[in-house]
């Protein structure tokens, strides 16, 4: 009856559009970086096709794995710092009975605001002279406690992290919440008649009932911070003395800086591998955890 | 002033104080754009002694603030508008429309999208639209319409992703309603289909106008002219300049981020649900 339904020149007109964009600026260049990453090439004169040299030569290349071991310290500090406030946060917004929606915008709004802007406001923040954290310290501690939070190759990427938390956390609190307050209120209830307290509730009732939502948190995390580039690129693009470079930022160099475009498209390859390695193995970990009330 | 329920004082306390470590910058940078250079060192804390606006005519004037503002205005919104209406009418053809193979092929084609970040990408990317401007005419490197077409594409998976999910649970009875009205499959799409999936409208645009509006690492690699430039990459270079002075600098942050919130301030629901949506699905 519904000849409309399987008219195949509207069909083929509604998905052309969208099949075509995604094949040219998408699939496209995909395909293309597995086959760069197997040249050397500088763009200009002919390609030279060396096999696996570029993947190998990542083995063996300092600022790569140092790189790579960045972008490890902002994985780390997601599920060691990030993570767990996230769910303390969200855990007191959720037992406060009032103001719940001005608390959960108010830590939303560092989320709309472009990560471009933020690197440059934390710029500021950290400025030695006049810079918020500095003064904040003078204010306090001896003079002697002020540091040079961007441009101190130990600190750096510490300066970095604290503002990437900034902007992120709220996000992931909002998600956290949503996911607290789905859980049926029965139980809750239910537990507080059995006597439970507050404590308890959070490690035994809520912890393990929001679980798919760590899960969630976990691979945006992964994947967040195994691509992550603005950020730092307008901080500090990876010094002092590339004590905080990270895989884009240094792909971006070695691949429009040196112009070594066979090197920076492995470095990309190597990128999402990782990525999908990562987020494979968490797939395998958390499988079969299904939660059910 | 308010009054908290017994026991909650603490939570409270503990939630302003988080709540203030997040907007308390935000808050200095605004009483920093008033205040000169000198006072900004001298008197970090203290509010500006007088509220003159020289920095922002300064920061309004040099960093030309409200051009790149309008860039940006324009690439999102055509971006913007090109994501949605692409993705809703490839999203209705495999729903609603009965191809069963080929909607299934088509669909994890294009949710393979999601699974390569577009960071891995940029080098082949670059190649391919200073090829596509050099070679072949088309003009897309150092142009908006080649960060529009990007833009659009790489807003596409996410965007199919969150109207087909809610297109597949539209009943049936209303498009067969339709049918019988004699309507064809696009008439079935624009009468019947576009105004039941409002609410998934309105959250990808605002998904994809968000991105868009904040995007850039794409806009700085394909834009050089200075006068194409989009309001991140305006304000990058902005800071690159005037790193030292302040008062210039927070003024000019001050004003590329007020429109932003005044944005979210009326639409704060909409937009925290909208930023969301992709990754609880996901």
């Amino acid at each position: 009856m519904n000849k409309a339904l399987r008219n195949p020149i509207t069909y083929i007109a509604f998905i052309l559009p969208t099949l075509a964009l995604y094949a040219l600026f998408f699939v496209y260049p995909v395909i293309v970086s597995f086959i760069y990453g197997l040249y050397q090439w500088d763009g200009i004169t002919d390609k030279v096709f060396i096999g696996l040299d570029n993947f190998i030569r990542l083995w063996t290349d300092k600022v790569f794995l140092k790189s790579l071991l960045n972008n490890f310290y902002f994985l780390v500090f997601s599920l060691v710092v990030n993570i767990p406030l996230v769910f303390l946060i969200s855990i007191v917004i959720s037992k406060v009975s009032r103001m719940r929606d001005f608390y959960k915008s108010a830590v939303f709004v560092p989320v709309v605001i472009s990560t471009a802007t933020v690197a440059i406001l934390f710029g500021v923040l950290y400025n030695y002279d006049s810079g918020l954290i500095n003064q904040f310290i003078r204010l306090i501690f001896p003079e002697s406690w002020a540091r040079e939070w961007l441009s101190d190759p130990k600190l750096a990427i510490l300066s970095i992290l604290i503002a990437n938390a900034w902007q992120n956390v709220g996000f992931f609190i909002v998600l956290c919440l949503a996911a607290i307050l789905n859980i049926p209120k029965e139980i809750v209830e239910a537990a507080k008649i059995d006597g439970v307290n507050a404590w308890n509730e959070t490690w035994t009732i809520t912890l393990p009932l929001v679980r798919p939502i760590l899960f969630v948190m976990l691979l945006l995390s992964v994947s967040g911070t195994m691509k992550v580039l603005d950020i730092v690129q307008i901080m500090t693009n990876g010094g002092p003395f590339q004590s905080t470079e990270v895989m884009s930022t240094y792909m971006l160099k070695v691949g429009f800086r040196s112009m070594e475009l066979g090197y920076g498209s492995a470095i990309g390859v190597a990128m999402f591998l990782i990525i999908l390695v990562l987020t494979f193995i968490l797939n395998r970990v958390t499988k079969h955890e299904e939660v059910q009330y | 002033m308010l009054k908290f329920r017994k026991g909650q004082v603490a939570s409270h306390t503990f939630l302003w104080a988080y709540v203030l470590f997040t907007l308390f910058p935000l808050v200095w940078l605004l009483m920093t754009s008033f205040k000169t250079n000198r006072e900004i060192t001298v008197n970090t804390w203290a509010f500006p002694t007088s509220f003159n606006f020289d920095n922002y005519r300064a920061a309004w004037e040099t960093a030309k603030i409200g051009f790149y503002a309008w860039n940006s205005l324009k690439v999102t919104v055509i971006a913007c508008l090109v994501t949605v209406l692409f993705a809703a009418m490839t999203s209705f053809a495999l729903s609603r429309m009965k191809f069963g193979r080929a909607n299934k092929l088509v669909y994890n084609f294009i949710m393979f999208g999601l699974l390569v970040p577009s960071g891995a990408l940029f080098i082949p990317l670059y190649r391919l639209i200073q090829t596509l401007t050099t070679e072949y005419g088309i003009k897309l490197y150092d142009s908006h319409l080649g960060l529009i077409l990007v833009y659009s594409t790489y807003a596409l998976p996410i965007t199919v992703f969150i109207i087909y999910a809610f297109m597949l649970s539209i009943p049936n009875e209303l498009e067969e309603a339709g049918i019988m009205d004699g309507l064809s499959a696009t008439g079935i799409f624009v009468r019947v289909v576009l105004p039941i999936s409002m609410p998934a409208l309105v959250t990808v645009t605002i998904l994809s106008f968000i991105g868009n509006w904040n995007e850039y690492i794409l806009s700085q690699l394909f834009i050089t002219s200075e006068t194409l430039r989009t309001l991140p990459t305006g304000m990058a270079s902005f800071n690159d300049g005037y790193r030292t002075n302040f008062a210039s600098l927070s003024a000019a942050v001050i004003i590329s981020i007020i429109p932003v919130l005044i944005v979210y301030f009326f639409l704060q629901r909409q937009i925290i649900e909208g930023m969301t949506a992709g990754s609880v699905k996901g």
